[in-house]
This record gives C-alpha cells, sequence and structure tokens, in this order.
C-alpha cells in the first residue's frame, strides 16, 4: 500500500508539472501584448515596464517556467500584479467556497441519485425503473449553465424564494446555505442522472451473481441483501465516478459562480484569465489541480479499502 | 456490522423533506434593500488598488469618491457637462491661466487620527500623480505651492484649459493624507490608510466592498448609512439580480435597457449617466484601395448608420457626427455626409473602382458583430465585397501600432470605439500628427488640426473652444476616413425613489445618492 501511495504521488507530481507546462504554453500562445491587454491600451509605459518585470516577461518562457516551478515548490505562487497581494492568500479566500458549494452539489446527487439507482435495479422495468431513466437521461442532457440560469429565473427572479447572488453573510449560516440552495441544485442536478445510472447498471450485474443467489437461497431479508453484498459491491464504480465528477465539478463550477456571482475558484480562475492576470491563473490551476488529483487518489484508496480484491492487487 | 437501510416510506420522505427544504421561503432576502438606509449596487470587479496613482480605475475611482477629497465635482448643466467647487473647499479660482488658487474647509479630519485635511496633504497628492500610472492627467500640472494651512495654489506649465474637468474631477484629482500614506510606504492597495468623507471603507475579496457611514466626517451626511457594492463580474447576472430585488440599483446593457424603455419594471427609473463613448468606422487613407478619397466618401455614402443603431443597438444610442460626444462642448449636430446608396455608386464609378474586397475587423463583441454585418450588407449593396474579421480584445488593440507588427499595413476598415473624459480636448489628441502609428490609425496629417489642438487646450473663451473643436471634426470628416457611428450610453436601472448621482464616464457616486 505504502509502495502504491508513493507510486501514485509522483505521477501527481509529474502530472502537476506537465499541467503548469501546459498553462504556461497556453497562455504565452495568446494573441496580444500580456501587459497591453492587463492594464488597457492606453497604459503608460512605465506601468506596462512594471507589470513585464513583475511577471518575468522579458525572461524566455522556459526560464518563466523554472521560476516558477521553484518558487512553487516553496509554497510562494507568487504576488497578484494588481494589488500585490500574495495568489497563496487569495486561493485561500476563495476555496472554500468552492469546496462548500462542490460538496453541496454532488452532496445532493449522491443523496438522491443512489437510492434511485438502486431502487430502479431491485424492480427493472418498473414504473419507478421507467421515470428513473427519463430523468436521469433528462437531467444529463441538460447543461449546468442553463439549469443555473433556469433557476435563477424561477425560484429568485419570479417566485423571490431564494436568494440569486453571493455567497450570504459572513457569519450566519443560515444566509450561506440558502445561498448555496440554487449553485449547488444547479451543478448536482445533472449528476443524480449519471449517479442512478450508474448504480442501476452496477446493481443489476451484481444482483445476477452466484453469491446474492446464495444469500436469497439463505433465506436473507432482501434490504439485508442489496445494502449490505449488493450495493457494496456495486457502488465501487460509482465511488470512482464520484470522485472523477468531483473534480469535474470544480470546472462546472465556473458558469454557476459567475450567474449566482458567488466567490469561488472558477470565477477567480475566470476573471483572471480576462484580466491576464497570469500569477492568479497560474496559481489557482494548479491548486485546482492539485485537488483534482488528490480526490482521484482518495476515490482510490477508498476502493481498495472496500474491496480486498483490489487491496491484494498493489 | 450494522448496515444502513432504508425503506420505500424512508426514502420517499427524506426525498419530500429535502425538496421542501430547498424550496422553503423563510430565507428569502429580496425585501427591498433601502429599508434601514442600506444601499445595495454592484460592482464589476475587486477594487485591487485604491491609490489613485496606481489605480485600474472604474470602481476603484467610485471607492475614491467617498472615501477621499476632491476640490471639483462633476455637474450637469441643461445638456451641458461642467464643475464646481466641492464640499471641501471654500475656494477655487482660477486667478490666471496657469494659477489656480485654493482654500480648503476648516476643520475636516483624516481618520486614524491623521489630524486635518491641510493644503500640503494637496500638493503631496499632486505632485506625486507626475511620476505615477496617471501622470497624463497632471503633464500640465508644475507645483502646488501652499501659502497656508489650508491654502495654496495650484501651478501649471502651461495654460490648460481642461484641468478642472479632466483632472480635479476625476479619479486622479483624489487628494489623500500625506503622513498615512507615507507611513504606509509611498502607496496603497486594499484599503485607504486614511480617510476623509462620509464613508469607511471595507471589502471582503471576490464579493463586496462596504461603505459604512465615518463617525468622523462633520460634513453633510449621505442619504443611505451603508452601502454594499457586490461583486458581479458580468452585467446580465447584475441585472437579473436587479430582477430578483437584490439590488437597487445596476448598470444595463444595450439590450436590456432596450427592453426596459419598451416596457419599464415596477418602481423602476432609468437614468443615462453620460455617453462619452464615440464609434465610427475607420479606413485607413495610406491603403492602396482606399488612397483615393472618392472610394472612401463612397462608402461613408454607402453605410446606412441608423440601421445599425436600430438593429445592433435597438435604438438605445445616439447617433454620431463627430467625436465629441454629447453634453461636451463642440458636439456636432449632423454630419456632411448621409446615408446615399446612388451617390456612392456615382463616386465609385467616378473613381473608376469596380469588384473592390476589403478586410473590416471589429472586435469580436456581439453589438459591433451585428454593426459589421450589416455595413457588410450596406457595401454589397454598392458593389463592395466586405470580409468581417472579428477580433479578439488583445490583438485588436494592436492593429494599427506601428510598434507592435506589421499588421498596421494590412489594415482596411475597421469598427473602433474610444472613451472619453467630459472635455472635448482628450477626444481630438489622439488624432494629431504624432499620433499616426499609435491611434490615429486613418493615418492622415493636416497641420491646421494639430495647431488648433494645441489652440483648444488653452483656450478658456467657450465660444471660441466649441468653433475650435468644430472646425477639427469638419477637417478629420473631409480626410473622408470615418463614418460616425454613435454613442453608446452608461445607463442605471434604479428604484424610483431614490435619485443616483454618476460621473458622465459612469462611475457612480453613492455620497451624492438622494432619497425622494
Amino acid at each position: 500500500m505504502l509502495y502504491y501511495l508513493t507510486k501514485r504521488l509522483g505521477l501527481s507530481v509529474v502530472v502537476i508539472c506537465l499541467v503548469v507546462l501546459l498553462l504556461f504554453s497556453l497562455l504565452h500562445l495568446i494573441p496580444g501584448d500580456p501587459a497591453t491587454i492587463a492594464l488597457g491600451p492606453r497604459a503608460t509605459p512605465e506601468a506596462i515596464a512594471r507589470y513585464a518585470e513583475k511577471m518575468h516577461l522579458d525572461e524566455p518562457v522556459w526560464r518563466q517556467f523554472l521560476i516558477y516551478i521553484g518558487n512553487a515548490a516553496t509554497g510562494d505562487l507568487g504576488l497578484d500584479v494588481f494589488s500585490d497581494r500574495p495568489v497563496t492568500a487569495i486561493i485561500l479566500e476563495r476555496i472554500g467556497f468552492t469546496l462548500a458549494l462542490v460538496a453541496a452539489g454532488m452532496g445532493w446527487a449522491m443523496l438522491l441519485g443512489i437510492p434511485l439507482g438502486c431502487l430502479a435495479a431491485v424492480k427493472p422495468n418498473s414504473w419507478l425503473d421507467r421515470v428513473t431513466g427519463v430523468l436521469s437521461v433528462g437531467t444529463i442532457a441538460v447543461p449546468s449553465f442553463l439549469v443555473s440560469i433556469w433557476a435563477l429565473l424561477i425560484f429568485a427572479v419570479h417566485l423571490r424564494w431564494l436568494p440569486a447572488i453571493g455567497a450570504g453573510e459572513p457569519g450566519d449560516l443560515g444566509d450561506q446555505l440558502a445561498h448555496l440552495v440554487l449553485p449547488a441544485f444547479a451543478i448536482g442536478l445533472s449528476w443524480v442522472g449519471y449517479l442512478a445510472r450508474m448504480v442501476r447498471a452496477s446493481m443489476l450485474e451484481v444482483m445476477g451473481e452466484n453469491y446474492i443467489r446464495s444469500a436469497r437461497a439463505f433465506g436473507l431479508r432482501p434490504r439485508r441483501v442489496i445494502f449490505g453484498y449488493a450495493l457494496r459491491v456495486a457502488i465501487l464504480p460509482t465511488i470512482t465516478l464520484i470522485g472523477m465528477g468531483f473534480g469535474g465539478m470544480i470546472s462546472s463550477t465556473v458558469f454557476a459562480e459567475i450567474i449566482f456571482a458567488r466567490p469561488g475558484i472558477g470565477k477567480l480562475i475566470f476573471d483572471a484569465v480576462m484580466a491576464r492576470n497570469f500569477p492568479i491563473v497560474q496559481g489557482a490551476v494548479l491548486v485546482a489541480t492539485g485537488l483534482y488529483i488528490l480526490v482521484v487518489l482518495f476515490s482510490d484508496i477508498l476502493i481498495a479499502w472496500f474491496d480486498p480484491r483490489v487491496r491484494e492487487s498493489l | 456490522m450494522k448496515q444502513i437501510g432504508t425503506t420505500r416510506r424512508g426514502f420517499l420522505g427524506t426525498t419530500a423533506a429535502f425538496g421542501a427544504l430547498s424550496l422553503t421561503p423563510a430565507w428569502t432576502t429580496a425585501a427591498f434593500a433601502q429599508v434601514g438606509g442600506t444601499l445595495r449596487l454592484r460592482i464589476d470587479g475587486d477594487n485591487d488598488v485604491l491609490d489613485p496613482g496606481y489605480m485600474v480605475g472604474g470602481t476603484e475611482v467610485e471607492a475614491q469618491k467617498q472615501c477621499l477629497p476632491f476640490l471639483a465635482e462633476y455637474i450637469q448643466e441643461g445638456d451641458t457637462f461642467t464643475w464646481r467647487p466641492t464640499y471641501y473647499v471654500t475656494k477655487l479660482e482660477q486667478r490666471d491661466p496657469t494659477h489656480i488658487d485654493f482654500e480648503l474647509v476648516e476643520g475636516l479630519m483624516w481618520s486614524n487620527g491623521y489630524g486635518m485635511l491641510k493644503a500640503s496633504d494637496v500638493k503631496f497628492s499632486f505632485e506625486r500623480m507626475k511620476d505615477s500610472d496617471w501622470s497624463g492627467y497632471f503633464e500640465a500640472l508644475d507645483h502646488v505651492e501652499v501659502t497656508g494651512d489650508l491654502t495654496g495654489t495650484i501651478v501649471l506649465n502651461k495654460p490648460f484649459a481642461p484641468f478642472q474637468m479632466v483632472t480635479l474631477c476625476h479619479g486622479p484629482g483624489a487628494i489623500v493624507c500625506e503622513q498615512a500614506v507615507k507611513d504606509a510606504g509611498g502607496r496603497f492597495t486594499t484599503q485607504f490608510p486614511a480617510v476623509c468623507g462620509p464613508y469607511t471603507y471595507e471589502a471582503t475579496p471576490g464579493q463586496r466592498a462596504v461603505f459604512t457611514a465615518n463617525p468622523e466626517w462633520t460634513g453633510p451626511k449621505p442619504a443611505f448609512d451603508r452601502v454594499e457594492c457586490n461583486v458581479i463580474t458580468e452585467v446580465k447576472a447584475a441585472e437579473l439580480a436587479y430582477d430578483a430585488g437584490e439590488l437597487d440599483c445596476t448598470e444595463l446593457g444595450s439590450d436590456t435597457l432596450a427592453r426596459y424603455l419598451k416596457e419599464m419594471p415596477a418602481d423602476t427609473a432609468v437614468t443615462t449617466a453620460g455617453e462619452l463613448q464615440y464609434m465610427w468606422m475607420g479606413m485607413n487613407t495610406e491603403h492602396p484601395k482606399l488612397q483615393d478619397i472618392r472610394v472612401r466618401r463612397a462608402i461613408q455614402h454607402a453605410v446606412d448608420v441608423d440601421t445599425i443603431l436600430q438593429g445592433a443597438y435597438s435604438g438605445t444610442t445616439a447617433k454620431s457626427h463627430g467625436i465629441i460626444c454629447p453634453g461636451l462642448l463642440g458636439q456636432r449636430q449632423e454630419s456632411g455626409f448621409s446615408y446615399d446608396p446612388a451617390k456612392a455608386k456615382a463616386l465609385l464609378d467616378e473613381a473608376g473602382v469596380s469588384g473592390l474586397s476589403l478586410t473590416l475587423r471589429t472586435l469580436n463583441v456581439q453589438e459591433r458583430m451585428l454593426a459589421a454585418q450589416i455595413i457588410q450588407a450596406n457595401l454589397a449593396a454598392v458593389g463592395i465585397t466586405v470580409t468581417v474579421l472579428p477580433v479578439d480584445s488583445g490583438p485588436f488593440w494592436e492593429m494599427g501600432q506601428e510598434s507592435k507588427g506589421d499588421t498596421w499595413k494590412e489594415l482596411e476598415l475597421w469598427i473602433m470605439r474610444y472613451g472619453t473624459t467630459p472635455d472635448p480636448y482628450e477626444a481630438t489628441q489622439w488624432f494629431v500628427s504624432d499620433q499616426v502609428g499609435i491611434w490615429n490609425w486613418e493615418r492622415w496629417t493636416d497641420e491646421e488640426f494639430d495647431r488648433l489642438y494645441q489652440e483648444g487646450i488653452k483656450e478658456t473663451d467657450e465660444a471660441k473652444r466649441r468653433d475650435i473643436y468644430l472646425r477639427m471634426q469638419q477637417i478629420m470628416e473631409d480626410t473622408g476616413a470615418y463614418v460616425w457611428i454613435n454613442h453608446e450610453p452608461e445607463a442605471y436601472a434604479h428604484h424610483v425613489s431614490i435619485t443616483i448621482n454618476a460621473a458622465p464616464s459612469g462611475e457612480l457616486n453613492y455620497r451624492r445618492f438622494t432619497k425622494s
């Protein structure tokens, strides 16, 4: 297990380096002078020179990359070009909002999607299975930004039941939760469908296994057979899906954070790209990539913990 | 090991509870925002640099207006923008073309124990601007003479008629506390080291900036004790937030403005701050295809500007007849050309031009893309084939600049929009001879234009200044290199019970908002 973890962490470092390299290349491939774009077309030469110096723009790209990787290894992600604040501090201010949104979005999707998938598999071809199937495909097909806009128009603008913008009053948990409902609904909706379909398919496969038939033959109660034996095995591919889903949701939050004017990593990256605020873009993408890798790693460990066959093969 | 179990009844109950929870109206925060003296607004991003010398602009100027002293402020008299001394001064007088005397109000205190606002703060604030990112606004400043604790004289190095409008009223004219800035290391970013105004300032990055009543302020009290400015990047999201009752005032995009003007929402009014943007279609007079002035004049007559205003801007923008915007001295009331396809064809025939194909470059934003398509159709009707080339902002702003590559040689047609301050001089400065290859992408020069530009800066007689700027626009139009399009407004939707105050360039001034 220790060898497995070391190997995975080593690979993660390589992946992060590749991501930063790719990001560096992409940022420098964007047409136009970064200083002019960031500071406006009529910025003074002094301001442009100061920006270029701060960003090391006069250095070759490979050298900029090495400087950045060297600093990042010591936890220094640089300074915000405009406010001179440490990028790490800015990211730490926002990341909690994104994690809360992703957790809430995936949380409610899991709470609804997994039981729906189980019930559909237990009674295949029943009305519940058919309704679940239609709803699943429907929710998967609708993009989250569209759900965000509809949710905002219906529940905030028309009905005025829920707040439209922001993350809520600092220190007021109730208000913060209220502000979380619509964005979490928007980004989680398609995952209800994904999870329900995945759990149903896995459960149907597992329910046909010999050990399930044996358990039934021994006279175990159906609930015990389904949740104690079948779901425990059927959930394994779903855990992988959820792990990857967390990563995917970090990018889905961009739309939700912009539409609902919520602070977060996605909106931070979007704003920074628009302003060519390279240190923020690089730092935030680095952190988002790290998070993604960690979540996937965690889901792999969880699978190993659940499934002795995987554990023994490590 | 105990297993987690469920029943259908339990599952349905949980789901129903979850659904009900998410729809509970108990968390409604959409009550009208003015209650309790709080005003809720939108800002389009964080205020990263509040220091007037190094700010980006926009909402940072809004913050400065609430927390820092200014010597002059904008007012509107009829249809014209002008200025007046602020509450902070008892005197602001132009003694002669290069000397402006001022006297500060006694007893106005800086926060954080930095004492009284003094003339030395004005000297420090203005003279440091000469080495700042906004030094262009202080090019005419020589120095500030301090003649007493509260009195002084602004000494200019040349007569500069727009100094009050362009420099003193705008963000760079903010006065900072000398000692506080020195204690902060010479410049500041996200917090004011000291304020002297009706509000104090606090910001939560990515969320909002909050202005609360300054207990040390002895001047006129603002109408609202608290102003919450929510960071909403996209104007569409802000419009929805306004519709949801979570904002009292927001900027409007042109399509929403058109919708509001057609059917105004309940309890809503729309106020236009100013129209200080001027948009035109430019032509490169040096390009072989466009060197013949008859071809350029043909294009002027071929473009149906009224259709552009309706089709791309839903009739919400003012038709342009030059580069001087509405409300400013020297605005033209009509152009010397009009939509006349027959005349355009005749001019092309006279020039012996047929089968002409041109490239029209534009920023890749919705309205300008629509405008470009209308121009494409208009020119096709007179036999000119136009290829529309949408360009991202980075390369767009470099197209005509010789220092940024060779694209300027290929430039034929482009749609351009510049913004300006509320004085005609600034709009004209980009077209003088030494701007060719920098911002004069049409690449013409004219000695009379250059001379008038210098005269306009010095002239203090309004009638003479008006004539100067009218003549300068005539010279521009006579080059045949311009099709004037429009002046986009800075429009705000707000609750009918408040009267908003905004600078002509659109920055809101919360301290001058009133409740009606």
